[in-house]
C-alpha cells in the first residue's frame, strides 16, 4: 500500500454508524477490498451518539487518527442523529488546531452501507495521511 | 559545631546546589504569577517573598500516588485459576524542602499524628516523611487572610520545621530545630550566626506583632457547641459557597484522600488521590444516599473537622494553620476565620474546644 | 449611578423576592462578596464598585425561591442564556441591572503593584485608581488591571433587566475585534500551541473552582469529570488527564458560554481556561451566527440543526 509502513502500525479509531458506515466496511470486508489494518473499529449506534470528547479522549490517551462515519446528511436511520453530529464535529475539527493537535488527525465523512469501495478509498486515505503526520506525541506524565 | 547559623545572599544558590548533590531539594518557585514548590532545576527562580501559591504538602502527601500494582497471571496447572501479582511502589528519595513558612511546615505536625504518630502508621506517608528535612523560612509579612497567631503558630514558629531560617538584608539566620536539621548546617557554607540571632529575633517579632486575630469575640477560637448545630447558621453563612475545592487542596492541613483502583485487562494500580470534602461524591454512599447532602453539610464538616473534632481527639490541637489560602483564593471570598469568629459566643457556657466534646 | 438609588430599589424588589443577591465588603480591600440579602437591614450592607466581579447569576438555577439579583453587563447575558436553556423561571427573577463601566481583576491588580499587600483602594471618576500598599502608593488606570473581557466589552449596560440603576452606556470596544486575541494565539504553530496548553494545565490541581463557579455548568454534582461508571477521567494527576478536564469543560459549553470569565477568574493557578470556550464561541459566530446570551428567543446551535449547513463543507483527508 502506497505511503504507508505496514511495519509501523498507528493506532487508528472509528468510530462507525451501525446503520450504514459500518455496514459499509462490512461490503468491503465481504468484497474482499484490501484495506491497511491500523484502524480499529467501533461501533455505535448513530454518527449522533459520538460525543466530541470521545475523540478527544482518544488522541490525548494513545490514538494517532480518529475517523467517524455516519449515513448521508437526510438518510439517519433516525433522521437527524447525523445533523448533530455535523455541527458537534465541525466544532471539534476546528477547535483541535487551537489545541494544538493537527486536525488532519480527525476526518468525519458520511458512507453507507452499500459503498464497500468507497469505505476501503477513505480508510486507504486516511490511514496514508496519518502515517505522513507520524505518531502523535502528547506528553503523558507531569 | 555551629549553634546558630548563617548563610550570606550570595551563598543561597551554592548553598541548595550542595544540598542537591544529596537530596532533592523542592523551593518556591515563581512561574508567571503562581509560586510553588518544584524540585531545583536551572533557569526556575527562587521566590521567597511571598508565599506560595500551593502548599508544599504534595511533596510529602502528593496529589496522587500509586500505592501498588497488580496483574492478573493465569496458573499454569489450572488455567481456569487466576494469580494476583502485587507490586509495592514504597521507593522513597532524600528530601528537603527549602524555604516552607511557619504554617506550610506546621501542616505537617497535623498529618504526623494522623498519619505517623498513630497506632496504624500509613507508610507512604511515614516512608517520605521521615526521609524530608523542611527548612522552614520565618515569614517576613502576614498577607491578606492570614491569621497564624490565633491559631497556635506564627510566623516564626518552629513546629514542624528542622532548621528555622530567618532572612536579613545580608543572609539568612539559621536557627537548628531537630538533630535532623543540626546535620544539614555541617556545611562550609555556613558560618557561625550568633552575632545575628538578636536581629532575627527582633524581626520574628516585629512580623508576630503584625499578624491580625480575626477572633474578635474570644482571642481564640473558641466554638459555640449551640451556634455549631444550628442549620440557619451554616445556610446564613454559606449560600455564596460553590462547593470546589479550591480551599481544601489548597490547605497544609487537609489531608482527606480517595482510593482508585485503575484497571486496564489485566493489570492495573491502586491509586491514592486527594480528595475534598467540599465535593458531593465524598461522602455519597452505594446505595445512594448522601450524609452530607448540601454544601451546608459539607462546610460544617470542614469547620468541625479543623477547629471542633480534630482538637478534641489531639489534645486541643486546632488542625488550621491559619495560612489564609483558602480565603485568599476562594472563588467567592468565603472567610473561614469569620465563619469561625461568628460561631464564637462572648463567655459561651458551652464551647466545644474548650470542654472539648460535643454533647 | 447611585447608591442610595441601588438601596431603595433592593428594598423594593426585596418586598417581592425571598432574596436579594448583591455584593459586600469580602476579607481585604479587593475583594467584594456575594450577599445574600434576606432582611431589609443586611441591605445597608450592600456595596458597588469596580471590585464587584462575581458573576451572582450562577446561584440561579439551583435556588428554587424568588430572587433578586444585581448583575452588570456580561452576568446579564448568562440570564437570557438560562432562559433559551429553559433552565430558570424568568417569572421568579427580578433582575436589579447596573450599567458597568469595568471591573478589576485581582490578579492583574496585584501583579501591577509587584505583589505587595494591598491595604486600601480608591476608584476615581475619570478611570484612576489609588492603591495604597505596605510598600507605598501608587495610581494606576482602570484599563490596566481590568480582566480581559472588559477590554472588548461590548454589553457594558445589561441585554435584560427589570430595573436599570443609572443611565444606559454603550459599548465603545469595535465588535471586529472582540476575538483578536484568539485569532493572534491561532496563528502559532502547532506545536507552540500544544507545549503552551500542557505548560498551564500542568499547573492544574483539578479544584474544579472553574466548574463550579461556572454558571453555564449545570451538571454540577453530576459532572462526567468525576463519575466511576464512565469512567472519563483517571484520578492520576498527569497533564493530559487535566488537559481532558478542560476539555470536557469547553465543549459542554460549546455554543453556551457567555464569557463572563468567572472560570479563568477563580483559577488559583492562574491558567487561561476561558481561551478554549472563546475559541468555539468565535467559530459558532462564524459558522452559525449566534452569539449566546444575547437574545432569549435564540436556540444554541448545539441544540439544533439546518438540514443544508451553509458554512460547513465536507472535509478531504489529509
Amino acid at each position: 500500500m502506497s505511503g504507508v509502513d505496514p511495519k509501523q502500525e498507528l493506532r487508528i479509531v472509528g468510530f462507525l454508524c451501525n446503520w450504514c458506515s459500518y455496514g459499509g466496511a462490512d461490503t468491503a470486508g465481504v468484497s474482499r477490498f484490501k484495506q491497511p489494518t491500523d484502524l480499529r473499529i467501533i461501533r455505535v449506534p448513530c454518527s449522533g451518539r459520538v460525543d466530541p470528547l470521545f475523540v478527544v479522549k482518544a488522541l490525548l490517551n494513545g490514538a494517532d487518527g480518529v475517523l467517524v462515519s455516519g449515513c448521508h446528511p437526510r438518510d439517519c436511520h433516525y433522521s437527524d442523529g447525523n445533523f448533530y453530529a455535523r455541527r458537534r464535529l465541525e466544532m471539534l475539527k476546528r477547535l483541535l488546531s487551537f489545541l494544538g493537535i493537527d486536525n488532519r488527525r480527525f476526518h468525519y465523512t458520511w458512507i453507507s452501507a452499500s459503498e464497500g469501495a468507497r469505505w476501503q478509498q477513505t480508510v486507504r486515505d486516511f490511514t496514508e495521511a496519518i502515517h505522513r503526520l507520524g505518531p502523535l506525541n502528547i506528553k503523558r506524565e507531569a | 559545631m555551629i549553634e546558630i547559623g548563617f548563610l550570606k545572599k550570595e551563598n543561597l544558590q551554592a548553598f541548595l546546589k550542595e544540598l542537591a548533590a544529596k537530596y532533592t531539594v523542592y523551593a518556591p518557585f515563581a512561574e508567571e504569577d503562581i509560586v510553588s514548590f518544584k524540585p531545583l532545576a536551572e533557569g526556575r527562580d527562587i521566590c521567597l517573598d511571598r508565599p506560595a501559591n500551593l502548599s508544599p504538602k504534595s511533596v510529602i502527601f502528593p496529589q496522587y500516588e500509586t500505592l501498588f500494582k497488580y496483574s492478573f497471571l493465569k496458573k499454569e496447572d489450572s488455567p481456569d485459576k487466576v494469580d494476583i501479582k502485587l507490586e509495592e511502589q514504597m521507593d522513597f528519595k532524600d528530601t528537603v524542602i527549602f524555604g516552607a513558612r511557619p504554617c506550610d511546615a506546621k501542616g505537617f505536625t497535623v498529618y504526623d499524628r494522623v498519619y505517623k504518630d498513630s497506632d496504624i502508621p500509613d507508610p507512604y506517608y511515614t516512608g517520605r516523611r521521615e526521609k524530608t528535612v523542611i527548612i522552614g523560612l520565618a515569614c517576613p509579612a502576614p498577607s491578606p487572610g492570614c491569621f497564624c497567631v490565633s491559631v497556635g503558630g506564627g510566623p516564626a514558629d518552629k513546629e514542624g520545621s528542622d532548621i528555622l531560617i530567618t532572612e536579613l538584608p545580608s543572609g539568612y539566620v539559621f536557627e537548628p530545630v531537630t538533630e535532623k536539621g543540626k546535620a544539614l548546617m555541617q556545611s562550609s557554607l555556613i558560618e557561625d550566626g550568633k552575632a545575628s540571632l538578636q536581629e532575627a529575633q527582633k524581626k520574628q517579632e516585629e512580623t508576630k506583632n503584625k499578624v491580625k486575630n480575626p477572633f474578635t469575640k474570644t482571642g481564640k477560637p473558641e466554638i459555640s457547641q449551640k451556634i455549631f448545630n444550628e442549620d440557619e447558621f451554616w445556610e446564613q453563612a454559606l449560600s455564596k459557597c460553590v462547593s470546589c475545592a479550591a480551599c481544601t487542596f489548597l490547605c497544609p492541613t487537609c489531608y482527606c484522600f480517595n482510593i482508585t483502583d485503575e484497571s486496564r485487562l489485566k493489570e492495573g494500580e491502586r491509586i491514592r488521590s486527594w480528595d475534598a470534602c467540599m465535593f458531593f461524591h465524598f461522602t455519597l454512599e452505594a446505595s445512594g444516599h448522601n450524609p452530607r447532602p448540601t454544601k451546608f453539610h459539607r462546610f460544617k464538616n470542614r469547620v468541625g473537622h479543623k477547629f471542633v473534632y480534630y482538637p478534641e481527639k489531639y489534645n486541643g490541637v486546632i488542625a488550621c494553620c491559619g495560612c489564609g489560602r483558602c480565603i485568599r483564593y476562594c472563588p467567592v471570598s468565603v472567610d473561614i476565620s469569620k465563619v469561625v469568629d461568628d460561631l464564637c459566643e462572648q463567655s459561651a457556657e458551652t464551647n466545644l474546644t474548650s470542654n472539648g466534646g460535643k454533647a | 449611578m447611585s447608591m442610595e438609588m441601588l438601596r431603595d430599589v433592593v428594598k423594593n424588589v426585596l418586598s417581592e423576592v425571598d432574596v436579594v443577591i448583591g455584593y459586600t465588603e469580602g476579607f481585604d480591600k479587593v475583594h467584594a462578596t456575594p450577599l445574600f440579602i434576606n432582611t431589609p437591614e443586611q441591605v445597608d450592607r450592600l456595596i458597588w464598585s469596580p471590585i464587584c466581579v462575581h458573576n451572582l447569576t450562577t446561584y440561579l438555577p439551583s435556588l428554587k425561591k424568588k430572587v433578586g439579583i444585581i448583575v452588570k453587563g456580561c452576568d446579564s447575558r448568562t440570564i437570557v442564556q438560562y432562559m433559551q436553556e429553559g433552565l430558570i423561571n424568568r417569572e421568579n427573577i427580578k433582575i436589579i441591572g447596573i450599567p458597568c463601566s469595568g471591573v478589576i481583576s485581582v490578579k492583574k491588580l496585584t501583579k501591577a503593584v509587584d505583589y505587595a499587600n494591598i491595604e486600601d483602594i480608591s476608584f476615581e471618576k475619570d478611570g484612576k485608581i489609588n492603591v495604597t500598599t505596605d510598600k507605598g502608593q501608587k495610581t494606576l488606570a482602570l484599563t490596566d488591571v481590568q480582566p480581559d473581557k472588559c477590554r472588548t466589552c461590548q454589553y457594558p449596560t445589561p441585554v435584560i433587566y427589570d430595573h436599570l440603576i443609572g443611565d444606559p452606556i454603550s459599548s465603545d470596544k469595535p465588535k471586529e475585534s472582540v476575538y483578536e486575541d484568539i485569532v493572534e494565539f491561532d496563528k502559532m504553530t502547532l506545536e507552540e500551541k500544544l507545549n503552551y496548553w500542557l505548560k498551564e494545565f500542568d499547573r492544574c490541581i483539578r479544584c474544579y473552582a472553574c466548574r463550579n463557579a461556572c454558571p453555564m455548568c449545570i451538571c454540577q454534582d453530576s459532572c462526567i469529570a468525576e463519575t466511576r461508571e464512565p469512567h472519563w477521567i483517571s484520578q492520576r494527576l498527569t497533564t493530559q488527564e487535566k488537559l481532558m478536564f478542560h476539555m470536557i469543560h469547553a465543549v459542554h459549553l460549546a455554543g453556551r458560554c457567555v464569557e463572563c470569565g468567572e472560570c479563568e477568574r477563580v483559577c488559583p493557578m492562574g491558567i487561561p481556561v476561558n481561551k478554549l470556550k472563546r475559541k468555539i464561541n468565535m467559530d459558532m459566530k462564524d459558522l452559525f451566527d449566534y452569539e449566546p446570551g444575547v437574545n432569549p428567543d435564540d436556540k444554541p446551535p448545539m441544540y439544533t440543526f439546518n438540514v443544508d449547513e451553509l458554512k460547513i463543507k465536507e472535509h478531504k483527508i489529509g
